[in-house]
């Protein structure tokens, strides 16, 4: 992947005597490297992929990504950091012991008069690749006669290999296959009578048909959606020990299946996950963190500890836009050099720098103005300025309950202070946010506007484990002050606020972890105040103080006047519902300021380097002009722009094999996250890239640039997904995988077509589509695991995508068929067989519920003639009817064990569980 | 379900019976049914595939039908099995077996070189050990007063006492012990076995977690998943009281209720088998109800410990002390029995995650770390003591590997509290014993606070290595391809520990 200029990969590399060198580099410096380096670092060997033998090597450095020599800069080449270094880890020479202190000496001078070798001082080591993955698309023609341009690729190797191929599958086979695929749901026994009869008048026009309704279908975009979140891991908690509900998450689900079913084209599909914040979809940046990630309550209090945390986050988002878009391992260049691909690790960290301004976390996500939840939100806000304007003219102060927070209002004036005293004898505050006017949102109370706390330190709990200064640190969460009843002085806590000068004050809000709130759910000891009544005074310009707000007084008020009380009631039911109906905080990512991004050594926080810009991997022409002044958003955009660049050759390649891979089973890249050259070839490279030019730019007139369901179509209307699926003797002998497709390889279908199916046939199945996850678990305590309480009721009775997905979490049904656990990217899943499958399908009570629904539904659909009910049941389950013999067992064991034992059985079997 | 012979369809039969299976269809298998079975995509990959040792992976052969089937390990083996006895939480080994004279010397001191703040805060000065240590044996090993049963074994026992990690947060502590990785969805140490090695009984999981009686630990279900190991490879997870979910037959149905099921289903499939002669995949899922049914008998049987005579209960200590104790003892016996009957790895938890418990839930003992350190020692101490000794007396030491291990140490200071000890990733203990570990043996030193492994410094992928090593299995050809890379337990790293072995 690397090599040096063109007019040097003649030269023999042992040039040492024949160089018309200096003195001093031939006497002094060349002899230390040879006896020092070379055995390991030299044309023999090239240990840390590291050779110190031509002046151009010891430039670029090895797999650490330093440059080991920089003419004029000694203390700056990672050579003589090594040599001078303690740590066993990185000091060279690694036996042997250190060089003599003259000896290093004679390398730092060297470096620091220009590193003289004599004869290379223009050599240069130009970075290029021959990997067939990062050369451009190339479209191939395409001849012959097949209608169908894949056919063409398919037959053609075929015909090489000399397997002969299947004939097409029977229509029941042919409807069940393309249901499933596209929709994840086999078709109702009606849909498969229509076909059948269609079909036996014009074949083709009935399979058009049929594709039309599937992709027009919404379960389309529920099916491909989670193919999606399989790639990224998507999840709604974070994971790790407290793996905490992330609130609102499914949002950024039902955002993915939405743009499958409306065939948002795939850049723009990109575009909004990278960036759509500013383009009215800020959902989609649900995206970028879908990975694990460990809240700030279970990293600890170690600085040290703190700072990897943050690493290891920004790697979850480089592992996330790494495998789904790009089809590169990035994580692997995170501390050195990329072992196969010529990905450097300054490549990795200019791509940490284009997403540096995103954290793991909620916020509102931007919505264009005609979102739905933007218009209801604009109509409630409407009627909480309404009741607070019929309070605003009474004198008093009054106080609202938004939730996370409580909100005190008052009559705006101009003070240089503000106290609370507090009635509580405990007190638990992340922050106190202090505002002007009612149209104002400037934060008066914040340190980074210059305001000051005071407490007394007597109050602390811990000595200073939660010091003051959280109160007015601008970060929510359990990072808060804790202070207690003060003994010796009878005194409850109270707390200062000191402005930098004088300025109005009307309001303010105040919480113990507004972080929960936003950000969690479904935990016992959530949204408690660890506070009550309080009183604010105000310190007005000439040092006196005054009462403005007393909660006592204004619950009392709430008692003696309706009116007041009635509003009051009414702002608190409109706050409720704002949060449910309105744009609310959302675990779909929140900002924080993009700190200057450095290389960090080794893969170690301790240990930044060099400032690198935002950009992508350099040998994709990655640069994008922007610098480290650029607002995170314009990083992000421009990144995205880059990644659909027609010039980016793996965008288009990766979603293609991809769509390709859901369809077939297996991409033509298998390893469809990772195209580097750990990666496995294409089976037909020219097929791969006749479909990348024809996603991104089709060649059909009427071809609609990067639409999924295009591409998909020309894949499901192939003559290769038509084909029969039965074994054949040469097939299995030459192809046994049947990654050439002399037949539609046969599979195990997922988890939830096995679940949804079941669903389906009993008639049970609740279509509603998108919002809050249906719940299988408890509500817990912060640090407990989640455990499943009903995984088979009426209220579970949706499609699976909807299931609230915990990571690591066993539903105790579907995760034993390979349900992904969303730790780590998941390009495709295994598929195993299990004998835990078959005890959770066997035995567990969905299934023994559903088997009795099944048979009620069969019985009551066949007018309680148990022959017919039978039948029924394997139409329901299998989309057709028993053979003579099927149905002679089957009635057996229906009239002496019952019906649903017959559906029990259906249910279990592989004809179920196989895709035709 | 049922496993009686007469309900196997003669399809059925001879699936279990690979040969025939292969003689009835005329196809091959392997090719096929590896790749269908365990989608291991780095068949397909490069063609020389090399991890970063740059030695080429060995591939178990994995038969479709039954993976968990014994397999040969990489070298000849020292220990077939392994006994993981895993203490969630944080033993301090500054209180059991790291010996410090100098914390006493220097108790309610604050020597210098010690940090100002660690995980949970503020630290205090240096305590003494709670408990006083004794030598112990003929090696005269120095334990203290908190283990006296496991005391008294300390001469079968191989200390390693400069362990030390790479984090001092929980949840990552514990999967970077068990995966290798402080991030999930790796694959477990038992997952990785039993993909490599099968098991002895095929009738069982191949790989068994018992869980504390307080529920799982922090890490969960990560602690034995199959990251993205088939998931044949996880971990089962039952314990002495709760069975495995969905194993027994449902309450509604009776036993000809589910014959007929059984019988049904195999016509079923076999009739469907007819339009697929030779799928190993569609035999493989036949295959797998059958040993499904015998596990409905197989893992009642190994669970019931009721039949144990009275001087082993006694041993254990099912009927003394604490609710838990018994019921962690218990655990012990199936953890025995699970091992007599071949399964492959069996691991043991002694601890939950922070939400069960009486009080305490694991050894994270932050305050009063004399009270809830000696609360989680009378749970731990007698039963895995007996343990111990039993398989030592029944002479399975000889072929199974014992491991007792924690996720990181505790501080030889108080924390601002003044009561406990906070979290040390520096250095820590844990012991091997039995099968190809040298006995009455410590290796490797921590400095004489015991604050940081100094002498024979040893990383977690050193001791992952080490137990792989035990078992036959070279750490650096061990891997699994997944998203770019040969995956191994123990990433890029780790070394043998040849000191320990015997």
């Amino acid at each position: 992947m690397y090599s040096l200029t063109k007019h040097l990969a003649f030269i023999p590399l042992f040039l040492w005597g024949s160089l018309n060198a200096s003195n001093h580099f031939e006497d002094e410096v060349l002899p230390l490297l040879q006896d020092y380096c070379i055995d390991c670092h030299g044309p023999d060997k090239q240990k840390s992929g590291f050779r110190v033998d031509r002046r151009a090597y010891l430039l670029k450095g090895g797999d650490t990504g330093m440059s080991a020599l920089i003419p004029g800069k000694p203390e700056k080449s990672y050579m003589i950091e090594v040599i001078k270094s303690d740590d066993p880890e990185i000091s060279m020479p690694p036996k042997g012991g250190r060089l003599f202190d003259d000896e290093i000496e004679i390398l730092e001078k060297w470096i620091a008069d220009g590193a003289q070798w004599p004869g290379q001082m223009n050599d240069k080591i130009e970075e290029g690749t021959d990997h067939w993955a990062f050369k451009p698309v190339q479209r191939p023609e395409v001849s012959g006669k097949a209608t169908n341009p894949i056919d063409v690729f398919i037959n053609d190797r075929l015909d090489k290999e000399e397997i002969p191929r299947n004939k097409p599958a029977d229509p029941l086979s042919l409807i069940r296959r393309a249901s499933i695929v596209l929709t994840g749901m086999p078709p109702e026994p009606s849909r498969v009578a229509e076909f059948k009869a269609d079909f036996t008048q014009d074949s083709n026009l009935a399979y058009e048909k049929l594709i039309d309704d599937l992709l027009a279908s919404p379960h389309f975009g529920e099916r491909w959606a989670q193919h999606w979140l399989d790639v990224i891991r998507w999840a709604e908690t974070n994971g790790s020990e407290s793996n905490l509900y992330r609130k609102m998450a499914w949002v950024y689900r039902d955002y993915v299946i939405r743009a499958f079913n409306q065939d948002l084209p795939y850049d723009e599909f990109v575009r909004q996950q990278l960036a759509g914040d500013g383009m009215g979809v800020g959902e989609a940046l649900g995206f970028l963190v879908a990975g694990p990630h460990v809240p700030a309550a279970t990293v600890g209090q170690e600085p040290s500890a703190i700072r990897q945390a943050r690493a290891d986050r920004m790697d979850e988002i480089m592992q996330t836009v790494g495998a789904s878009m790009l089809g590169v391992t990035m994580s692997c260049a995170r501390c050195h050099n990329h072992k196969f691909d010529p990905i450097s690790i300054q490549d990795y960290y200019s791509m940490t720098a284009v997403f540096q301004d995103i954290e793991f976390g909620s916020r509102f996500p931007e919505f264009s103005s005609e979102h739905p939840r933007k218009m209801k939100a604009n109509e409630i806000w409407r009627e909480v300025a309404k009741n607070r304007n019929k309070i605003r003219n009474k004198s008093s102060a009054w106080e609202e309950d938004w939730g996370g927070y409580k909100e005190v209002h008052w009559q705006p004036l101009e003070v240089i202070g503000l106290r609370l005293n507090f009635w509580s004898g405990y007190v638990g505050l992340d922050e106190v946010e202090i505002f002007g006017l009612p149209t104002e949102d400037f934060n008066l109370a914040s340190a980074a506007n210059g305001t000051e706390i005071m407490t007394d330190s007597a109050f602390a709990q811990q000595g200073d484990r939660f010091p003051v200064s959280r109160v007015i640190d601008g970060k929510y969460g359990t990072q808060r002050w804790q202070a207690s009843y003060l003994k010796e002085k009878k005194q409850n806590p109270w707390l200062e606020f000191k402005f930098k000068k004088p300025v109005k004050v009307g309001r303010l809000r105040i919480s113990t972890n507004r972080e929960y709130y936003y950000e969690t759910d479904y935990l016992e000891q959530k949204s408690k105040f660890n506070f009550d009544q309080f009183l604010v005074n105000v310190k007005l310009a000439d040092g006196t103080w005054v009462e403005i707000a007393s909660i006592q007084k204004i619950r009392d008020l709430m008692e003696d006047d309706k009116s007041f009380g009635d509003a009051i009631g009414e702002i608190n039911h409109f706050a409720y519902k704002l949060s449910e109906e309105g744009p609310r905080p959302s675990f779909v990512g929140s900002f924080i300021e993009p700190k200057l991004t450095r290389v960090l050594h080794r893969g170690s926080p301790e240990n930044p380097r060099d400032v690198v810009l935002p950009g992508a991997p350099k040998i994709l022409s990655g640069i994008l002009g922007v610098d480290n002044e650029a607002s995170g958003r314009a990083r992000r955009a421009e990144f995205a722009e880059w990644m659909v660049n027609e010039e980016n050759p793996l965008t288009s390649r990766v979603m293609a094999n991809r769509i390709w891979q859901h369809i077939f089973g297996a991409g033509l890249v298998v390893t469809g996250g990772d195209f580097g050259r750990a990666g496995a070839p294409p089976s037909h490279p020219e097929l791969l890239d006749w479909l990348a030019s024809e996603f991104a730019s089709p060649s059909r007139p009427e071809g609609t640039p990067w639409s999924m369901k295009e591409l998909i179509r020309i894949l499901v209307t192939s003559d290769a997904f038509k084909r029969a699926s039965n074994p054949s003797a040469v097939g299995m002998e030459k192809d046994a995988t049947s990654s050439l497709l002399w037949r539609f390889p046969p599979r195990r279908v997922e988890a939830e077509v096995i679940r949804d199916g079941i669903l389906l046939a009993t008639g049970k199945l609740n279509r509603e589509m998108g919002g809050r996850s249906y719940r299988i678990h408890n509500v817990k305590k912060t640090y407990a695991q989640w455990k499943v309480v009903n995984n088979f009721g009426p209220e579970t009775w949706r499609r699976m995508i909807y299931q609230e997905r915990m990571r690591r979490v066993d539903d105790q049904i579907f995760t034993a068929f390979d349900f992904p656990d969303c730790g780590q990217v998941r390009a495709k899943r295994p598929v195993s067989t299990t004998p835990l499958q078959a005890l959770n399908l066997m035995n567990s009570p969905f299934v023994v519920d559903q088997a009795e629904h099944l048979a009620n539904r069969a019985s009551m659909e066949s007018g309680n003639n148990l022959k017919k009910s039978v039948a029924r049941a394997f139409e329901l389950i299998f989309s057709r009817k028993p053979s003579k013999d099927e149905l002679q067992a089957s009635l057996a064991v229906a009239k002496d064990r019952g019906l649903n034992i017959v559906c029990r059985a259906l249910m279990n079997s592989n004809e179920f569980a196989f895709l035709p | 379900m049922n496993n009686n012979e007469e309900n196997i369809s003669s399809i059925g039969r001879s699936l279990l019976n690979r040969r025939g299976f292969m003689k009835n269809t005329g196809f091959s298998l392997g090719a096929l049914g590896l790749s269908q079975l365990l989608n291991q995509d780095g068949l397909f990959a490069s063609d020389n595939p090399t991890n970063f040792s740059g030695k080429a992976p060995i591939r178990p052969n994995i038969d479709p039908d039954n993976p968990y089937a014994p397999r040969d390990p990489h070298f000849e083996v020292a220990a077939k099995q392994v006994l993981i006895i895993f203490c969630p939480g944080a033993v301090s080994h500054v209180d059991t077996f790291d010996y410090k004279p100098d914390l006493i010397k220097y108790h309610g001191k604050k020597p210098p070189g010690m940090p100002a703040v660690t995980f949970e805060g503020p630290s205090g000065n240096i305590a003494k050990p709670f408990w006083e240590f004794k030598p112990k044996g003929k090696s005269g090993k120095m334990v203290s007063d908190l283990l006296p049963n496991l005391g008294e074994l300390a001469d079968d026992f191989c200390f390693v006492h400069s362990l030390h990690t790479q984090t001092s947060a929980h949840p990552q502590g514990e999967n970077f012990l068990n995966t290798g990785f402080t991030m999930e969805g790796f694959p477990s140490f038992g997952s990785w076995a039993t993909y490599a090695l099968g098991s002895e009984n095929e009738e069982l999981p191949a790989f068994v977690a018992i869980n504390d009686p307080r529920g799982p630990a922090r890490s969960g279900k990560n602690n034995f998943g199959n990251g993205f190991l088939p998931a044949a490879f996880q971990g089962t997870d039952f314990n002495a009281k709760n069975p495995p979910a969905n194993l027994a037959r449902p309450a509604s149905y009776s036993t000809s209720d589910d014959r007929s099921t059984v019988s049904l289903l195999q016509r079923l499939n076999g009739r469907h088998l007819e339009q697929f002669p030779g799928d190993a995949d569609l035999a493989a899922r036949i295959a797998s109800y059958e040993l499904a049914g015998k596990m409905q008998t197989s893992i009642p049987d190994v669970m019931d410990i009721s039949n144990e005579p009275a001087s082993i209960q006694q041993e254990y200590g099912t009927n003394t002390g604490t609710v838990l104790k018994k019921e962690y003892a218990k655990n012990c016996i199936l953890a025995r029995r699970l091992l007599e009957k071949g399964v492959r790895v069996v691991q043991l938890f002694n601890g939950s995650d922070p939400s069960g418990g009486n009080g305490i839930t694991n050894w994270d003992s932050h305050s009063n770390i004399d009270k809830t350190h000696a609360m989680q020692a009378e749970i731990m101490d007698q039963p895995t003591a007996a343990l111990i000794s039993d398989m030592k007396r029944r002479g399975m030491l000889k072929d199974t590997l014992v491991v007792w291990c924690t996720e990181f140490g505790r501080m030889p200071f108080l924390q601002g509290n003044g009561t406990g000890r906070d979290h040390n990733p520096d250095a820590f203990t844990c012991f091997f014993a039995g099968a190809g570990v040298k006995k009455g043996y410590s290796y490797g030193e921590s400095d004489n606070f015991g604050f940081k492994s100094v002498e024979g410094k040893s990383s977690v992928y050193d001791f992952n290595a080490t137990i792989l090593h035990l078992m036959g299995l070279d750490h650096e050809r061990l891997s699994y391809y997944h998203n770019g890379l040969e995956r191994r337990l123990t990433n890029v790293h780790g070394h043998v520990i040849k000191q320990v072995l015997a």
